[in-house]
């Protein structure tokens, strides 16, 4: 897949529109004003993904993981470096989480908010884009980024990867959200993109 | 399913008896609605739970059902499920306890909501076609001995922490809840711009205390005057600390250096009010201390080391000049005076 600037930019657009909708409705679960952004999609190898991740020293991550199937299949992976999805999951639930480890019940908090923004995205992807898709339940991982996402090793392989920043009360935390496409998806995709954009004013 | 009499539609209908004693016996809950919301079916487990009747709810609408869902995270979450068809889930720890279920066992009297982690399934676009509507399933299970257990766990992790950082003998902290103190709150004084105050404490011939005495006497003695620091440093971020043998230490956040030398004659005197008997000190006839006093200064920030160094030797000054007094670190003229 090779997606241009105009398609990138659509898909930037729904995106946002999208972790808009997840915003809203993690706020009402936080109690406080949550806002999220998406600064750029991008097509990366995943090879640049864990290098990402490695520099800003965070070789071990925390990621909830969905699938879904339909005219398109994909598996989207939102993660964050280890520390950080310990914060987040310190912000929504209150203060009293010891800052070591993530609890079974509180892996399912972060299951949770992963599900909200990742339903959320794809619903805006299903809406915008007119591909019906289903879902599956959210699955939390824990480990070095490179088994998480490339659990077979095929690191040059290309992804869909979008940065996302969260924001709740002044503090921030940036996770990635990464679609892994297959080659039909990928060209469904394109297609689909291309449609959206021929239909705009 | 007992008699049910609704729409032709009910899953229940059809059910073949395998099914439904399946259905009744699975030991987690299970919640059938239909595109409206209705209730379509409820498991064993839910209605024994709910103290409901089948025939009660079937049909009728969860809301009226269950009115304490009305306006919930669990409400929200059923819309966009049912509009997205995509699966979601509540958690335990973001919704404790979302529907009024109740522990079936023998304490019946304390009525004790279940902690409750809900999945919430609708079907996706080619069931629903194939049904004529989208179904949505809602899974309950119970996870109130998961709570229960990770706040033993919990519980017992902060206790071995805090015993990490107490010292065993006096139960004020050890030299590590010192020397981490120290760096926090010396970082916290460059950031916030505020004072910090130490004090270093020493009580005077302890060694020739312990030898008249015996070490049991030696022992009680650090309680008792680590007891009274602490009555004296009551501020939630004050911190006593054993240094080592028979020093202590105060790290005395907000506090200048005015303030750290008011605290310290404060415990020096009611040290000697305690009229604990010493008969082998040359500073008096009851057990004494000496102190040495230092202070950041926000104008003139200083490490956490230099700040120790200065009350350590504020503290060498005053057992210098005849223990049972106090020191202090003048920084504007560099010097060590009498405080």
């Amino acid at each position: 897949m090779k997606l241009d600037e105009l398609a990138l930019d659509a898909l930037t657009e729904i995106f946002n529109h999208g972790v808009g909708q997840a915003a809203n409705s993690l706020s009402e679960l936080a109690g406080e004003e949550v806002r999220l952004s998406v600064p750029r999609v991008e097509e990366l190898a995943k090879r640049s993904i864990v290098d990402q991740m490695d520099k800003r020293g965070a070789n071990r991550i925390c990621a909830v993981r969905q699938g879904y199937t339909g005219a398109i299949s994909t598996e989207a992976l939102l993660m964050f470096p280890f520390e950080q999805s310990l914060q987040l999951v310190q912000m929504m639930v209150g203060d009293d989480v010891p800052l070591e480890q993530l609890s079974e019940m509180e892996q399912e908090s972060l299951a949770e908010i992963g599900n909200i923004l990742l339903n959320a995205v794809l619903s805006s992807v299903a809406d915008m884009l007119q591909i019906e898709l289903e879902g599956s339940l959210p699955q939390v991982e824990l480990g070095l980024s490179s088994t998480v996402l490339c659990p077979s090793g095929d690191f040059d392989s290309t992804i869909l990867s979008l940065q996302i920043n969260f924001e709740i009360a002044s503090r921030q935390i940036q996770g990635y959200l990464v679609f892994l496409l297959d080659l039909a998806s990928s060209e469904l995709l394109e297609k689909k993109l291309a449609a959206f954009i021929g239909a705009l004013p | 399913m007992n008699g049910a009499t609704s729409s032709p539609d009910q899953p229940a209908q059809s059910m073949p008896m395998w099914l439904e004693w399946m259905l009744s016996n699975v030991q987690t809950g299970l919640l059938l609605l239909d595109a409206q919301e209705h209730i379509a079916f409820a498991n064993k487990w839910v209605l024994k739970r709910a103290a409901m009747r089948i025939e009660d709810i079937q049909g009728q609408a969860l809301l009226s059902v269950f009115p304490v869902l009305a306006g919930s995270h669990f409400e929200r979450a059923l819309r966009t499920s049912i509009r997205s068809g995509f699966p979601s889930l509540l958690s335990q720890t973001l919704h404790p306890s979302p529907f009024p279920l109740y522990a079936d066992d023998v304490q019946r009297d304390c009525k004790k909501a279940l902690r409750q982690s809900i999945q919430i399934l609708p079907m996706g676009p080619k069931d629903a076609a194939q049904a004529g509507q989208r179904f949505t399933l809602v899974q309950i299970s119970d996870v109130t001995p998961n709570v229960l257990r990770e706040g033993l766990l919990k519980a017992h992790a902060e206790k071995l922490s805090d015993m990490a950082l107490i010292d065993g003998l006096t139960g004020v902290g050890n030299r590590r809840a010192f020397d981490e103190s120290l760096v926090a709150e010396v970082r916290a004084a460059g950031r916030t711009g505020k004072p910090l105050g130490l004090v270093m404490l020493d009580i005077d011939y302890f060694k020739q205390f312990n030898d008249h005495y015996g070490h049991p006497a030696g022992d009680s003695c650090l309680r008792t005057i680590a007891s009274l620091l602490r009555r004296i440093c009551r501020r939630p971020r004050d911190l006593v600390a054993r240094y080592g043998g028979e020093e202590m230490v105060l790290v005395l956040p907000e506090t200048d250096l005015n303030g750290a030398v008011r605290v310290a004659a404060e415990i020096l005197q009611s040290v000697r009010d305690l009229a604990l008997p010493h008969a082998m000190s040359l500073a008096g006839p009851v057990v004494s201390l000496s102190a040495g006093v230092s202070a950041f200064d926000p104008v003139a920030p200083l490490t956490g080391a230099q700040l120790l160094q200065g009350a350590d030797d504020a503290l060498y000054a005053a057992k210098r000049n005849g223990r049972n007094r106090l020191y202090v670190v003048d920084s504007a003229r560099q010097e060590i005076v009498p405080g």
